[in-house]
């Protein structure tokens, strides 16, 4: 294993998921522009440290979502090395705590221990929501209006909005009649969310928001603003599957249905 | 335990005068039909067309759908036709039903108009389920189309070596925004919808507080309440420790560690089920409180009515509130009735009664189903046939 090796880009560039292509930020694995931003693994209980290069124009602050540790400011042109502390197994977020940072969408998920040679199959969704309008505002250098209501016409899962989610290997499950496999899931959005499976229970085997919930077999998820959670499914029928947003608001585009938080779970027989 | 009334009859009308003649010729086995021209009415008597589910032999959809119970190990063959404009399913939230069955339009199949169809799977695990039409999903539910299943064991206990108790309570949230029923076609964007009426069982406010709605206990004896929500809200129900709540169920499946709920969290679509044996002699409310997921306001509290049933005296009751006969031709009586309002399947008042000693003079009205209200305060329905 090499983990803790790995690099943080912060890079800034056109997200053309959406009609209005904003100009957003990303955590990318290399200086290559990617819409997605990069899923960083480590060893479970085992401390590590991260490069971060900022690629971008503005300074920003960094850190590891969990309420404890401070933020590091990041210079433009700059590098610096964090610390990551011996984690247990979960799944974490991390990303850009200052206003451009998070609302132009720069925030991924740790996924600690959960990596183990590909048995159970790994997943992952980065949720999100985002308001066109508020990201307009963070790339033309203007604080968007504390005071205006946030109407939130976007909803992502790996920065995909259906049903692009349905073409990135992560965001659409597809496994054989069977297997188990696990779902590293984490909301990096303003506002809760809640994943409803259509054909089958998952079990909450982490979360860091809801931890009395692990153990729960559920068909309905609530995924906390600012939750990491990990899910195991146990692909017993063959078939297609939806699993979305059952705040049905989210489950459009631009006010469209179908779209948004909504992908599928193949079960091949 | 024949005091506690489940609460979910809740009047809303329907134009189904389509099916008013062969009304009451239906038999067996029971079917489900969705409407697009219901109504439901608000705490002030102001009706909200609604579309929705109801059984054919009613001729009416409501809202909530009717409750579908069935038993634990039992093979369901759900019924369904639609006769609305537009097509429409059954999905069976957390049932995990087969692909087939799913009820959803691309992956399942449509019920277009016209059509008929029958879901079935086998309810493997008993426990609080929902349905709910997955067509335009987000406007097809938030205009009403839902329904609570529950899934019991004859021995009532909750599940295969859980608790046992008394009576279910089926207890589901819902919302509704008034401007998108009005205005279903003229809804979009869907994004921005946001509920001003908040409902248990369809109902909300004063409404909550009528004697038929008031959940009777008797010490000793656990009411199970089978908390659903098809909200766009989130729901917090703040159980006072005066009703010794134990919650044991979620999503249809035992909890591995119970716990005392205080504050509740439902989210759209989550289930639990809470048995409650509250202190003797407890008249009191469960506030539940109805958040925004979008910006953390609190929109409103709704209160759940829970009295020990010792301390319920027997309400005057209205002879023959039903009214008869009922469906009528000509004229339809109330005993002792003094005021009425009427409306038709169209949430239309009906003007010009000819209402006299109870009597209401129905003759040359057009076919279909009316609400009528006596005296200011029972809502009851009736059919008028050929
Ligand atoms: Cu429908
Ligand atoms: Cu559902």
């Amino acid at each position: 294993m090499t983990f803790g090796q790995d690099s943080l880009y912060i890079l800034r560039g056109t997200w053309n998921q959406l009609p209005e292509a904003p100009e957003v930020l990303r955590l990318n694995a290399s200086a290559d522009w990617s819409e997605q931003n990069h899923v960083f693994e480590r060893e479970a209980d085992i401390a590590s440290n991260l490069v971060i290069v900022n690629e971008d124009t503005t300074s920003h602050v960094w850190a590891l979502l969990m309420g404890e540790i401070e933020g590091i400011t990041i210079e433009p042109g700059d590098t610096a090395v964090v610390d990551l502390p011996a984690l247990p197994m979960g799944t974490y977020r991390l990303g850009l705590i200052d206003g451009e940072g998070s609302g132009l969408g720069a925030q991924s998920m740790l996924q600690v221990g959960l990596q183990s040679g590909g048995d159970p199959a790994l997943f992952h969704w980065n949720l999100c929501d985002w308001e066109a309008q508020q990201m307009t505002s963070w790339s033309s250098g203007s604080e968007p209006d504390p005071n205006a209501a946030y109407v939130p016409n976007y909803f992502s899962i790996n920065e995909q909005t259906y049903p692009t989610t349905l073409e990135d290997p992560n965001a659409l499950i597809s496994v054989a009649l069977g297997d188990t496999c696990w779902i590293a899931v984490a909301n990096h959005g303003q506002m809760d969310h809640v994943l409803h499976f259509h054909g089958f229970h998952v079990e909450v085997l982490t979360s860091n928001l809801q931890p009395t919930r692990i153990g729960w077999s559920k068909d309905t998820v609530p995924i906390k603003k600012g939750e990491g959670m990990t899910l195991q499914l146990v692909a017993n029928q063959a078939g297609i599957y939806p699993v979305h947003d059952h705040n049905l608001i989210a489950v459009t585009n631009a006010g469209f249905y179908p779209g948004g938080m909504l992908t599928q779970i193949i079960v091949d027989p | 335990m024949s005091t506690v009334k489940h609460i979910f009859h809740i009047l809303v009308l329907s134009s189904a005068a389509w099916l008013a003649p062969s009304l009451y010729a239906q038999q067996q086995p029971p079917q489900l039909f969705s409407g697009m021209e219901g109504y439901t009415f608000l705490p002030g008597g102001t009706p909200v067309p609604i579309w929705g589910y109801g059984w054919v032999a009613d001729g009416f959809i409501t809202l909530p759908a009717p409750l579908l119970t069935y038993t634990q190990g039992e093979s369901v063959q759900l019924n369904f036709t639609n006769p609305s404009p537009e097509s429409h399913t059954i999905h069976l939230h957390g049932l995990d039903v087969d692909q087939a069955n799913d009820g959803v339009p691309g992956t399942s199949f449509s019920v277009t108009t016209g059509d008929d169809a029958t879901y079935s799977f086998d309810a493997d695990y008993p426990g609080t389920f929902l349905y709910h039409c997955h067509v335009t999903t987000t406007l097809h539910l938030t205009m009403g189309m839902y329904g609570m299943v529950l899934v019991t064991r004859p021995d009532f206990t909750l599940y295969e070596g859980g608790p046992t108790y008394a009576e279910d309570v089926p207890l589901l949230f819902s919302d509704l925004e008034v401007a998108t029923n009005l205005d279903p076609v003229g809804s979009y964007p869907f994004h921005d919808i946001r509920p001003d009426v908040f409902m248990i069982n369809g109902e909300s406010g004063s409404q909550l507080e009528a004697p038929g709605r008031i959940v009777h206990f008797e010490p000793g004896q656990p009411l199970a309440l089978r908390l659903g929500s098809m909200a766009y809200s989130r729901v917090v129900c703040q159980f006072p420790p005066e009703l010794n709540a134990t919650c044991y169920m979620s999503d249809g499946r035992p909890l591995p560690t119970l716990f005392e709920p205080n504050a509740l969290e439902i989210y759209p679509g989550e289930r639990f089920t809470v048995l409650i044996d509250p202190e003797p002699g407890w008249d009191g409310s469960l506030p539940c409180e109805f958040w925004s997921m979008v910006d953390e306001t609190l929109e409103s509290t709704e209160n759940i009515h829970i009295r020990d049933a010792a301390l319920t005296i027997e309400e005057p009751q209205f002879i023959g509130v039903k009214g008869y006969p009922n469906p009528t031709r000509e004229h339809i009586t109330w005993d002792d009735a003094r005021q009425i309002e009427v409306w038709n399947a169209y949430g239309k008042p009906v003007a010009d009664l000819r209402f006299e000693q109870g009597v209401l003079d129905v003759s040359g009205w057009p076919i279909g189903t009316y609400v009528a209200r006596i005296d200011g305060r029972r809502s009851v329905r009736f059919v008028v046939i050929e």
